[in-house]
């Protein structure tokens, strides 16, 4: 059940109605919620609703022994066995097999025949959001940035809340569980900015993602060697739009999906192709991932408080865990890599004398711009591509030419515009819209939903892409 | 002095919220009638549905009637021609 389908309409439309219903019963309402949850995820293989329900149990059970105010002996360790627990599941179900195969290549390099197996388990939807979820919450309990949960309903809830459970936004604990103590108030949301904000994302998702997906990229990444190089070339940059498009979509209709049942989630996105150097870029791209990553993993490391060595270190090992995250495959071990590399080289720039001296002028910002862009659009290649052979030889084709005519669609480099301009359009437009439309009441509400709706059915195309970050 | 600034009530009430999003849904569903019937029949293998789709039926003859059917698939028609989606 994704969202821009008829089944999840249908879901969201009983929800709604029910969960605001039961708003003065607020326990009843977390019931109901969770048991909407659990059916949404139920909805892709009912057999993982145990995988949820354990991780809400570990969760719950370290949070009560690790809480901060409670100065039980050995909080630390029971802390490691609950981030351990976590792993372990995410490691068995995303990792085993991968590791298997790089065991096993290097024993039939070296002459040796082990008899290792693959588990050759399904992978279940949303297990990697799930663990981060589940990790956040025992560790703020630890760090003493929220008290332990008494109540297993709330943070089973927390981990399995259907608007965040497959790709995010990443809550962290202490945003959240503090929103469950009590009924939400409708005056404290824009509805006008939420359902612009679930409009967009649509079209996001429906019209520019969709197309490009469809029409041009995945036929270009799936056989690179039938396409010229400016094909080649434009395909790199169609990507980039995709999977802002594709992704930033699925946040912010789970922002707004979950804003309109009353709770708020961080932002996820800040127009991050206008960055201005990758330290910029991954303040601005899935930004819920990057604070954790820095609140979990950086900082744990040692941060920036051992010097430049160190800090090179941690942030290369940050990166390439969080490329890993993204799937067991070393192209997303090169993708962290080079971020990683690229990050180093940016704090290094940013703290240099020269960038003191020229960096803050015009042209260097253009350039800064350009070199970050180009330098992200390269790396999605790594990312997107099947195998590392594969994004080889989509490179050896962009030098070649590969001696094939340009088929681009037509439509390509204006979805590429159109993406482009989410980019530009200032940030506060949809706010001011949209408490706009909260004046205007609801028949203006209603005119423009559908207005801006009718328009996205009528260009979506009747082929559609899975969304991509679905498979993390 | 300014004077507090106080939300008009439709951006207080929850149900004012409601009347929006099913207003949206339904005259979304009857421009766009095809894809609910379609649904609701693939999901009917054993006629659980029969009373749903009964309804989807009525208001796709409804929505043909006035015309609206018509005019969302001709402007669906329309944009994948000019687009170039001939599989739309």
């Amino acid at each position: 059940m994704l969202f821009p389908t008829i089944d999840f309409g249908l879901f969201f439309a009983f929800s709604f109605a029910l969960v605001w219903g039961l708003n003065s019963y607020n326990t009843l309402k977390k019931v109901v919620l969770l048991a909407l949850s659990l059916a949404f995820y139920a909805s892709w293989n009912w057999r993982f609703l145990l995988l949820l329900l354990a991780s809400g149990a570990i969760s719950y059970v370290v949070g009560l022994y690790v809480d901060a105010k409670s100065r039980r002996p050995y909080r630390r360790v029971a802390l490691g066995l609950g981030v351990a627990l976590d792993l372990a599941i995410l490691g068995y179900f995303k990792y085993l097999d991968f590791f298997t195969a790089q065991v096993l290549t290097l024993a039939h390099a070296l002459g040796l025949n082990p008899s290792i197996g693959f588990v050759n388990v399904t992978l279940p939807v949303a297990i990697s959001f799930l663990t981060f979820h589940a990790i956040s919450y025992i560790v703020d309990v630890y760090r003493g940035r929220l008290a332990a949960s008494r109540s297993p309903l709330d943070i089973v809830l927390y981990i399995s809340f259907f608007p965040h459970l497959v790709a995010g936004p990443i809550v962290r604990a202490h945003e959240f569980l503090p929103q469950l103590a009590s009924p939400p108030r409708v005056g404290d949301f824009s509805f006008g900015e939420n359902m612009l904000l679930i409009l967009g994302g649509l079209f996001k998702k429906m019209v520019i993602a969709n197309y490009l997906a469809v029409r041009f990229v995945d036929p270009v990444l799936t056989d690179p060697t039938q396409f010229s190089r400016f094909d080649l070339i434009v395909a790199v940059y169609a990507y980039a739009i995709q999977i802002y498009a594709d992704f930033s979509a699925y946040t912010d209709i789970a922002i707004g999906v979950a804003a309109l049942l009353g709770y708020r989630f961080p932002q996820n996105f800040n127009q991050p192709y206008r960055a201005l150097g990758i330290g910029d870029f991954w303040r601005r791209w899935h930004m819920t991932l990057s604070r954790w990553l820095r609140d979990y993993l950086y900082i744990p490391l040692g941060g920036n408080r051992h010097g430049a060595l160190a800090t090179a270190r941690n942030l290369m090992l940050t990166m390439l865990l969080g490329g890993l995250w993204h799937g067991a495959n070393w192209t997303f071990l090169i993708w962290g890599a080079m971020h990683g590399v690229a990050l180093v080289a940016d704090h290094a720039w940013r703290r240099s004398a020269a960038f003191a001296r020229f960096g803050a002028g015009p042209i260097a910002r253009v350039v800064d711009w350009a070199a970050t862009f180009h330098f992200v659009c390269f790396a999605w290649l790594f990312f997107r591509s099947p195998s590392l052979d594969a994004a080889l030889q989509f490179i050896a084709g962009v030098w070649s030419d590969n001696g094939a005519p340009s088929t681009m669609p037509m439509v390509v480099l204006p979805l590429i515009a159109c993406g482009a301009l989410t980019q530009i359009v200032p940030s506060q437009t949809r706010g001011a819209i949209g408490a706009m439309l909260d004046d205007r009441g609801p028949l203006a509400q209603a005119a423009l939903g559908f207005a801006l709706l009718y328009v996205i059915v009528v260009m979506a195309p009747s082929a559609s892409a899975p969304f991509i970050y679905f498979q993390f | 002095m300014t004077a507090p600034t106080q939300k008009p009530v439709s951006a207080t009430n929850p149900w004012s919220w409601a009347r929006v999003v099913y207003a949206v849904f339904a005259l979304t569903v009857f421009c766009f009638p095809g894809g609910m019937v379609d649904w609701l029949e693939e999901r009917n293998a054993s006629g659980w549905l029969a009373a749903p789709l009964a309804l989807a039926r009525g208001v796709d003859a409804a929505s043909a009637a006035v015309g609206a059917k018509g005019v969302g698939q001709g402007l669906r028609k329309w944009f994948a021609q000019a687009v170039g989606d001939s599989e739309s």
